[in-house]
């Protein structure tokens, strides 16, 4: 008995390269062999689901886009996931960002989603206005004069030239707001600014680390749902039967996840062995 | 052709870290800087000073090259880019009053100079001013009374079962309500944690401890899904279409890193004094 | 001494007060210049403050390299990816389908493969690194010191087991059978007795195996048990309660703090 806890002991100080390399196999392997394990739907990404399901056909939604390629990982694959189940269910969709690389996001996602898959127009089917610096600022000025604030879109049209934005001058004109956030500024702003003083209905997707930040608001109503994280995503693409990158990286997560509790659970061990030895001595 | 090799060279000169400090990693930090820095520059000067601040001085729908002002335009239309002829085109009418935000962010600029750096308290005396105005209205209503109003809840309503695992019902808003009024309990400082205020404090704590658990449960999880998104990544790179860039950079990385630590460790045992018989 | 102090405190309180009472009043033009012309005047100075970041760091950088201080062939590369980043947005576009200022989004110019290929691999990579720093922390500092850091563990671990597609595969009846064990244990730790450990740990292993052939052993049943069922109750719950106590702290600690930045008796920003 002795011997094995000197083994656990010696394991609980071994050098921290080995952990990394453990911790990288374990995300590595499954990304070739994958398990195909089922997912399910949380209450929170059945909320965001059922909310735009609920939107009456040819509804207008603002998407906003507020993550980089440092989140891209998580948020891509649900911002995809959206633009794919709005455009089923036949929604125009305005396109903003409060990052400025949410503008490079936005264009991937559309040119996958809009123009590869739906071959939808854009201008008439959806708009890129683009993004612009002053955080939390933009949403005020957009909450009261969206025109005064986007002369022109992403693309340098003078917005009064595009037929999308006919009889959209304030965020109240939306029927419907998606915040895809990294951070600040992002959902709380969009509640804090938009949705709350609008009464425009607001569902959202964040990292995994900003989830606990929002849990509240979505518990008060204040917002209608979130997707956490690439879990949130692979969820939300079970949901509308269109599995995607969230989806993939799922089974990679799962062994991760389990190889950080087994590190737990041994530190621990160890831990109580030294705790136990020290005691005895 | 280049560019997944660059790419791929950055991503593992960054990964390189986890075995020790080394020139790649020195390397692509320093780079990240330089390009961070320089990309935020121009992404924000393209999509609002040009714009919004240029594009309301000489705006294109007033231009008269017989007044003064847009005489002084057309100087500056050597940074043809920047100041293209015939004024800016965004569709924005003239407002000079924006020369006062144009006058601010000089004063903001000058203030490099360590003579001159009072001058960036205006500009962001300005900003700090607008932030506490919008802030102050923004986390009272949202924040604060949203989040009460939201605790709220009808102890007597016949809708909601009594306990559900999976849904709404009296004791999950009860458990609600206690943590949140028990929680804020702990924030206060202002009385001593004795008795049963203190009591009630440390149940706070306990529900304070779910909460972060709950956090760092979801941070481990945002990481690793940002590390799925590098490997991903690093796997298409290592693929025949971009001659197998990962690789290759890999192998060369793994041979100097490790030519590297080799020399390092004969060096080392060299420097040891030896003992003399 | 006035340009120094006195006005930047008198314009924090002016527009301070302003774009507060813009919520409230309801007259046209003070509504509009606070909505609209005041957030783009915000917007401008928050371009510019970025544009002095920018010159700071160049300043910095450029020193180090002049003196030759520890590490400044390192700083040549951070100039370098400056000036390359600089020629991309205002020197060389790469693409003259497309207009300047449109070329920092649009595709094929110089501007967009930089963020493809050096941008983006730069910054994901950094954040990426964390995840083994928290693999590694978690096997080193995590420890169950106390009641408080063994509630955090546990629900930190039913969080990260149950919200992946792997706490779905988990039976609730392996979790029973865990929980026997661990009772077990802490009972042979509070009474160190043989007889009554056994007793438990049997008694436990013989309720449960009854239970679950009497059930038909459903991998969802009991609730209380299946990883996702529980993490989601810990996850709305419990895990709101605390998180909605701290957003109200925070909601309450800005709202102080912005109303003393208005009032002017906060000045750190002047550097007091």
């Amino acid at each position: 008995m002795d011997k094995i806890s000197d083994y656990i002991l010696k394991a609980g100080t071994i050098d921290r390269r080995w952990i990394f390399l453990i911790i990288g196999l374990a995300v590595l392997l499954p990304l070739f062999f994958p398990l195909g394990l089922p997912i399910r739907a949380t209450n929170a990404t059945q909320k965001v689901y059922d909310a735009v399901e609920a939107l009456e056909e040819n509804s207008k939604v603002l998407v906003s886009f507020e993550y980089g390629p440092s989140t891209k990982p998580e948020i891509h694959p649900m911002a995809i996931g959206l633009l794919r189940h709005l455009f089923t269910n036949g929604h125009k969709v305005f396109v903003t960002c409060l990052w400025p690389d949410g503008q490079f996001m936005a264009d991937e996602a559309l040119d996958e989603v809009a123009k590869e898959e739906f071959d939808l127009t854009y201008g008439e089917d959806y708009v890129i206005l683009g993004f612009r610096p002053g955080n939390e600022a933009v949403v005020k000025g957009m909450v009261s004069n969206i025109r005064k604030l986007y002369t022109t879109d992403a693309r340098g049209t003078l917005v009064d030239n595009i037929p999308l934005m006919k009889n959209i001058n304030k965020v109240a004109d939306f029927d419907f707001i998606f915040s895809a956030s990294a951070g600040y500024p992002g959902t709380v702003e969009w509640v804090q600014y938009a949705s709350d003083p609008t009464g425009v209905p607001l569902s959202t997707g964040t990292t995994s680390i900003m989830v606990n930040d929002i849990m509240p608001m979505v518990n008060s109503g204040q917002v209608k749902g979130i997707l956490a994280g690439m879990p949130g995503a692979a969820e939300y693409e079970a949901l509308i039967g269109t599995p995607g990158i969230g989806t993939s990286g799922m089974d990679a997560q799962s062994i991760a996840h389990l190889v950080i509790v087994l590190f737990i659970i041994f530190g621990n061990i160890t831990y109580f062995i030294e705790t136990q030895r020290s005691k005895k001595y | 052709m280049i560019g997944p090799w660059i790419a791929a060279f950055l991503t593992l000169a960054i990964f390189s870290y986890l075995y020790k400090d080394n020139p790649f990693y020195k390397v692509a930090e320093h780079l990240f800087v330089g390009i961070s820095t320089g990309y935020w520059t121009s992404m924000f000067f393209w999509t609002q000073i040009q714009p919004n601040l240029f594009g309301r001085l000489w705006p294109a729908t007033e231009y008269n090259s017989d007044l003064l002002w847009y005489k002084f335009y057309n100087l500056l239309g050597v940074f043809s880019s920047v100041f293209p002829d015939g004024g800016i085109n965004k569709g924005h009418h003239m407002e000079l009053l924006y020369l006062l935000p144009f006058a601010l962010g000089i004063m903001m600029l000058l203030s490099v100079s360590s003579k001159l750096s009072w001058m960036a308290r205006w500009g962001i005396a300005y900003t700090v001013g607008m932030a506490a105005g919008l802030r102050a209205y923004g986390f009272l209503n949202s924040n604060v009374l949203g989040q009460i109003k939201g605790s709220a809840f009808q102890i007597f309503n016949s809708d909601l079962p009594f306990f559900a695992l999976a849904s709404e019902s009296i004791f999950n808003n009860f458990i609600i309500l206690i943590g949140t009024i028990t929680g804020l309990m702990y924030f206060y400082f202002s009385r001593e944690h004795t008795g049963n205020f203190g009591k009630l404090s440390k149940l706070g704590i306990y529900f304070l401890m779910i909460s972060f658990g709950a956090s760092f449960g979801f941070a481990v999880m945002g990481r690793i899904s940002l590390l799925i998104g590098r490997f991903v990544d690093l796997i298409t790179y290592s693929g025949s279409a971009h001659n197998h860039a990962t690789l290759w950079l890999l192998l060369a990385m793994i041979l100097l890193l490790g030519y590297s630590a080799f020399t390092d460790k004969n060096n080392t045992s060299k420097d040891e004094p030896t003992i003399e018989k | 001494m006035i340009w120094k102090r006195q006005i930047p405190i008198l314009i924090a309180t002016v527009i301070g007060f302003a774009t507060l009472f813009g919520w409230f009043i309801d007259h046209p033009g003070i509504e509009s210049f606070v909505n609209d012309d005041a957030t783009q005047w915000y917007d401008i100075l928050a371009s510019f403050a970025i544009f002095l970041g920018a010159l700071n760091l160049m300043k910095l950088q450029g020193k180090k390299v002049f003196k030759q201080q520890s590490g400044w062939q390192y700083s040549i590369f951070a100039i370098g990816g400056f000036f390359f980043a600089i020629v991309a947005g205002f020197i060389y576009k790469g693409n003259d389908a497309v207009e300047w200022g449109v070329h920092v989004t649009s595709k094929g110019t110089l501007f967009k493969w930089m963020f493809d290929y050096m941008f983006t691999p730069l910054s994901a990579t950094m954040f990426a690194l964390l995840a083994f720093f928290v693999a590694s922390a978690s096997y080193r500092a995590f420890r169950v010191r106390n009641l408080e850091a063994t509630l955090l563990l546990v629900s930190g671990i039913i969080i990260m087991v149950g919200r992946v597609p792997l706490g779905s595969s988990i039976s609730s009846w392996f979790i029973m059978y865990l929980m026997v064990l661990i009772v077990s244990i802490a009972v042979n730790i509070k009474l160190k007795d043989k007889k009554i450990t056994f007793s438990t740990f049997l008694g436990g292993v013989l309720i449960v195996t009854i239970w679950g052939s009497s059930l038909g052993w459903p991998i969802d049943q009991p609730g209380l048990f299946y990883l996702p069922i529980l993490q989601d109750w810990i996850y709305n719950n419990p895990n709101v309660a605390g998180a909605r106590a701290i957003m109200i702290g925070i909601g309450l600690g800005i709202f102080a703090t912005s109303i003393r930045y208005i009032l002017g008796i906060e000045k750190s920003y002047i550097g007091e």
